[in-house]
């Protein structure tokens, strides 16, 4: 059987090549998956209501909410630092043109990577952030740890401990730091001193060069200007008063 | 006790009176702050942002970090004191855990807060039994107010506590005074904490007595 030609379906010319092509026998496959997987919970439907019971999914079955979601997924854990919504304050960006509409993709404002969504304002992004929707993104569960005593005491210690080391880190620093800034300042002075005396020694090999130039080049120069004088009927430009 | 928290007061505001958690005066919780500040409160962007996903442990992160106690300020902007009375009225942690944080000597607002909570959430007779030796604790402490900071210290908010009826724009829970307490015999007699002090004093007195 030979097929109809149509204009665009000469392989030759490549005129229909950007169009996408498909795997027919994976989808072919996956189709007859879905076919049996259909008749079977079909099945499972009838006879349930045959037994007079309610048909239950086994996919919820397997996964119960309290039990497998903890596998994977960690709990919330408050945050450590705050949220820098300053971040991008007087910054210029440049913003991919006809992104400011809808929510998806990246845009003017506030961009939240896991999700692909941009909010205009601070709340809805950080209420973003506290959402279901970012949770499951980021794989986290929507509850909080309870805290046990030992935790608390835990915590606790742990909270002193780091307000001594920054009141004793206060103390040490301040003489520690007037010393190293001391140090910094002679080197620079120093330094500065250092510089002065080459930029001097420079200056003054450059005039005794110069005039060591000039006296040979003198000769020259005056059968230039006679030159000029002629032509032009003056000696040069510098002042030709008598003093 | 479950072994999770929520990390925030969303499921317990529930309106439709579907309510089965943990109660305290046999109510809601965080009912016992009004809807208005309550309100205010979830809105606010330190609820949302620093006071997200807390739970006892790491609320003290929060609480040591707190510079000023107080209701609302500004422009009835709630205070992140107030913010975290609301989050420990949610989490409701256990009593021991309040203890702990309220014997706490480093850390003065932590005690503020807890004294606070103890005092919205505890019956009558604790509040006091509790709460009283902390009157011997003069360190100052900053209120925030809608017309700016005053000076106050702890045994003088703790006094309030246990006198007043409105506390950092908080109605607190109706609670009898000592007095009535004593003749119930449901406490007894308050022994005063400068008892050694004032006799002390008069020895003083009397001995420069002697001297003129």
């Amino acid at each position: 059987m030979s097929k109809p030609k149509g204009v665009y379906d000469n392989a030759a010319t490549g005129d229909t090549a950007f169009r996408r092509t498909w795997d027919r026998e994976e989808y072919a496959q996956k189709a007859a998956e879905r076919q049996v997987r259909e008749a079977k919970e079909r099945k499972e439907r009838y006879e349930a209501k045959l037994a007079g019971k309610k048909y239950i999914p086994k996919s919820e079955v397997e996964t119960d909410p309290g039990e497998t979601k903890f596998d994977d997924s960690k709990m919330i854990e408050a945050r450590r630092d705050r949220i820098r919504l300053d971040e991008n304050l007087n910054k210029v960006q440049i913003v991919p043109l006809g992104t400011t509409g809808g929510r998806r993709g990246k845009g003017p404002g506030y961009y939240c990577e896991a999700c692909d969504l941009n909010f205009t304002n601070s709340l809805e992004y950080v209420e973003h952030l506290n959402s279901k929707q970012h949770l499951n993104a980021t794989g986290q569960t929507d509850v909080v740890e309870r805290a046990t005593l030992e935790m608390v005491r835990e915590r606790l210690t742990w909270l002193k401990q780091k307000k001594q080391e920054q009141d004793k880190a206060e103390e040490f620093d301040l003489s520690k730091r007037l010393a190293e800034r001391k140090k910094i300042e002679d080197q620079e002075r120093l330094e500065k001193k250092e510089r002065k005396r080459i930029k001097k020694e420079e200056i003054r090999q450059r005039k005794a060069q110069t005039v060591t130039e000039t006296s040979e080049q003198s000769g020259e120069v005056d059968d230039d200007a006679a030159m000029m004088a002629r032509m032009m009927g003056f000696g040069g430009f510098s002042t030709t008063k008598t003093r | 006790m479950s072994k999770t928290d929520l990390p925030d007061a969303k499921a317990m505001l529930d309106s439709r009176g579907l309510y089965d958690g943990p109660t305290i005066h046999s109510m809601n919780p965080l009912l016992l702050m009004e809807k208005i500040i309550r309100e205010r409160i979830i809105d606010s962007m330190y609820w949302k942002e620093q006071a997200w996903g807390l739970n006892a442990a790491t609320l003290l992160d929060r609480a040591v970090e707190l510079q000023f106690i107080g209701g609302q300020y500004a422009n009835q902007k709630p205070t992140p004191f107030i913010c975290l009375i609301l989050k420990m009225l949610q989490l409701n942690p256990e009593r021991e855990i309040l203890l702990e944080y309220v014997q706490d000597e480093d850390f003065k607002y932590l005690r503020v807060l807890a004294a606070f909570y103890i005092r919205l959430a505890w019956p009558a007779a604790e509040v006091y039994k509790t709460l009283e030796p902390f009157m011997a604790d003069y360190r100052k402490i900053r209120l925030r107010t809608q017309s700016g900071y005053k000076l106050t210290f702890v045994d003088e908010f703790i006094d309030d506590l246990l006198t007043k009826e409105r506390v950092c724009d908080i109605a607190l829970p109706r609670m009898p005074t000592r007095a009535q307490l004593e003749d119930l015999d449901e406490l007894d007699p308050r022994e005063p904490l400068v008892s050694d002090v004032e006799s002390d004093e008069e020895e003083g007195e009397e001995g420069e007595m002697m001297e003129e």
